[in-house]
């Protein structure tokens, strides 16, 4: 390993507290595996994205959370590809834990985006989350770089800004990113726009599939895509039924209570019910309390098919 | 009868609805009064001829508790304009229950976002106000409206009173540590706004929440957020599992109980405090609302 790769001075995201962040610079194995065709997938454990293996290089999408994971993840492609170095980053969407750090992945590459996620970036400003050199407004793309084929879907507003999904027709392959993954985590679902949420990620059952891969955690089928969507709606009346029946959103120990009566029979076997479950429905009960937010959060979503 | 639903579809909650609490009243000045049902708190103003209302309150049954209370402090006068304090239908969603007839006056992104939301009993705003900055004069009162930028919600003004030395901004600072998961807060330029409205020249904070303070109960309140935000990035330096509620709370308990354990509310909030805004560096603030020169992504969608 290189002096570089502990070295604190680090790019920092938008941290504004002084002195060194190591963390930042911490390296992370990162597990790497064939899916299917030219795509592979990699994780640190927690994040998970894809890789394509192109003629004479490689595709990355998303750069992981800091400096020291986008290098690990430069380093693995790197030992599966030896002598295809990464020129194409695709993010996902605009949030640092994902696509922050192009910088120290591939600083050369070609970045592509939506656009709406490239707006926040150059707004946002973070030291070493790079714009796109590419960007696009359309629902649907098709690109072939490098000899690989990929369509970037955006289906509407999910979670962050210009979040699209990679679809590998060739493969029945979709990648996305914190939208649907296993079990029922994603804290109290941080910068979801949840009345569009549900419907939007249906649109995704017109497209011919079976494999999933979530921004988190493993792959999972269409079948369990359709399952964890269910929850999800479900929680619209529960989220209502809680604050009829009077509980406080800000209540960490009645959220509890109330979520192990109302939810446990039912889903407290989901992976990371125990932690998430009453997060879940604080964040569902405000939806209804204080509307939607912002002009995402309530803009009609879009139903048709893909 | 049916109530006015805002955003609920389930037919069980008409009876949540319509429940009419006991509301509080408290005379602050000749003309400015505030008023809460226990919980959300607001203020109005008795005009020349007519009441001068802030928000609704978030059911139709408060917001006819709400209109019962102004017509017992201010009795023979109708209320013949609402300021809405920002979009949120918990403070401002049920103008059709308060006064169907008033105008109602609201920042331009307020007025966007409640155009598209259409919650059935959240009635449109007639004047929309633009800018960091209104002077009103209205019947006979006169109105200092401030918007420093996005804080919490859309559109939230704030509403300063030079001769009654009091500032009132809805679900930003509270006198307590209740901020629970910090629902649509915008923090990449909270602590800087909250700040710019020490500049001017009040003693006394009416939040839109829980109790009244004073300026230095506010400061106390702005220095809680801002340690609450620094020690959440130093969470990461020191390895805490950010993303697990009991650790990021022990952590800052351990951090911030010293300067801040006073405050109400302080253990049992912290933690969902911590939730959130390690989320805001992890990910990076949310939206452009949240960056170093805030805008909103897809305003030119919506006309008024």
């Amino acid at each position: 390993m290189s002096e570089a790769e502990h070295s604190c001075a680090e790019h920092c995201g938008i941290f504004t507290i002084g002195g060194e962040l190591p963390i930042q610079g911490a390296y992370r194995d990162i597990c790497y595996q064939p899916l299917r065709d030219n795509i592979w997938t990699a994780s640190e454990g927690i994040y998970r994205t894809i890789f394509l293996e192109g003629n004479r290089g490689c595709i990355a999408f998303d750069t992981f959370g800091t400096p020291g994971t986008a290098r690990a993840y430069q380093q693995a492609i790197g030992r599966v590809f030896p002598k295809k170095p990464v020129h194409t980053v695709v993010y996902s969407h605009e949030h640092l834990d994902h696509c922050g750090y192009a910088a120290d992945l591939a600083p050369d590459a070609k970045i592509i985006s939506h656009d709406y996620a490239n707006q926040v970036i150059l707004g946002r400003q973070s030291d070493g989350q790079m714009p796109a050199h590419e960007t696009f407004l359309d629902e649907r793309k098709s690109f072939e770089v490098d000899g690989c084929y990929f369509e970037l879907i955006y289906p509407g507003l999910t979670h962050g800004d210009g979040n699209i999904a990679a679809y590998f027709p060739q493969s029945k392959t979709v990648f996305m990113v914190d939208t649907v993954a296993d079990g029922v985590g994603y804290t109290t679902l941080m910068d979801w726009h949840l009345t569009h949420y549900v419907p939007v990620m249906k649109r995704f059952l017109t497209l011919d599939w079976d494999l999933w891969v979530p921004g988190h955690f493993w792959m999972i089928t269409r079948e369990r895509f359709i399952e964890i969507l269910d929850y999800w709606e479900r929680m619209f009346d529960f989220g209502q039924q809680a604050i009829i029946d009077g509980v406080d959103p800000h209540d960490w120990t009645g959220l509890n209570t109330y979520t192990d009566e109302k939810l446990g029979p039912l889903y407290s076997k989901e992976f990371r019910y125990y932690e998430y479950g009453a997060m879940n429905l604080s964040r569902y009960m405000q939806d209804y309390l204080t509307g939607g937010w912002g002009i995402e959060g309530n803009l009609a979503p879009d139903t048709s098919p893909l | 009868m049916q109530e006015n639903r805002g955003l609920f579809t389930l037919e069980a909650a008409q009876a949540y609805l319509a429940i009419e609490p006991e509301m509080e009243t408290q005379q602050l000045s000749q003309r400015l009064y505030c008023v809460s049902d226990g919980q959300v708190r607001t203020i109005f103003l008795e005009g020349e001829r007519s009441v001068i209302a802030f928000d609704t309150f978030g059911t139709p049954g408060r917001a006819r508790a709400y209109g019962k209370a102004i017509a017992a402090a201010i009795p023979g006068k109708a209320i013949a304009t609402i300021i809405y304090s920002h979009d949120h239908l918990d403070h401002t969603g049920f103008a059709a229950d308060l006064a169907p007839d008033a105008e109602i006056i609201a920042d331009e992104m307020c007025a966007k976002v409640i155009k598209l939301r259409g919650a059935q009993g959240q009635t449109r705003p007639t004047l929309i106000l633009t800018g960091q900055r209104n002077e009103l004069t209205l019947d006979g009162v006169e109105l200092v409206l401030l918007n420093p930028g996005p804080t919490h919600g859309s559109g939230n003004l704030a509403a300063y009173f030079a001769g009654e030395k009091t500032l009132f901004s809805s679900d930003t600072i509270l006198a307590n540590a209740r901020y629970g998961f910090m629902p649509d807060y915008h923090f990449c330029n909270f602590i800087a706004y909250m700040r710019g409205f020490l500049s001017l020249d009040w003693d006394s904070f009416v939040p839109g929440r829980y109790q009244m303070t004073d300026r230095a109960g506010f400061e106390h309140g702005v220095d809680f957020i801002d340690a609450v935000m620094e020690e959440c990035q130093k969470a990461f330096v020191n390895f805490v599992p950010i993303w697990a509620y009991e650790p990021m709370k022990g952590y800052c308990i351990g951090q911030l109980a010293e300067r801040f354990g006073d405050l109400e509310g302080f253990e049992d909030h912290v933690g969902q405090m911590a939730i959130r805004i390690v989320h805001h560096y992890l990910m990076g603030g949310w939206g452009l609302e949240d960056t170093p020169q805030p805008r909103v992504l897809l305003n030119d969608l919506v006309s008024l």
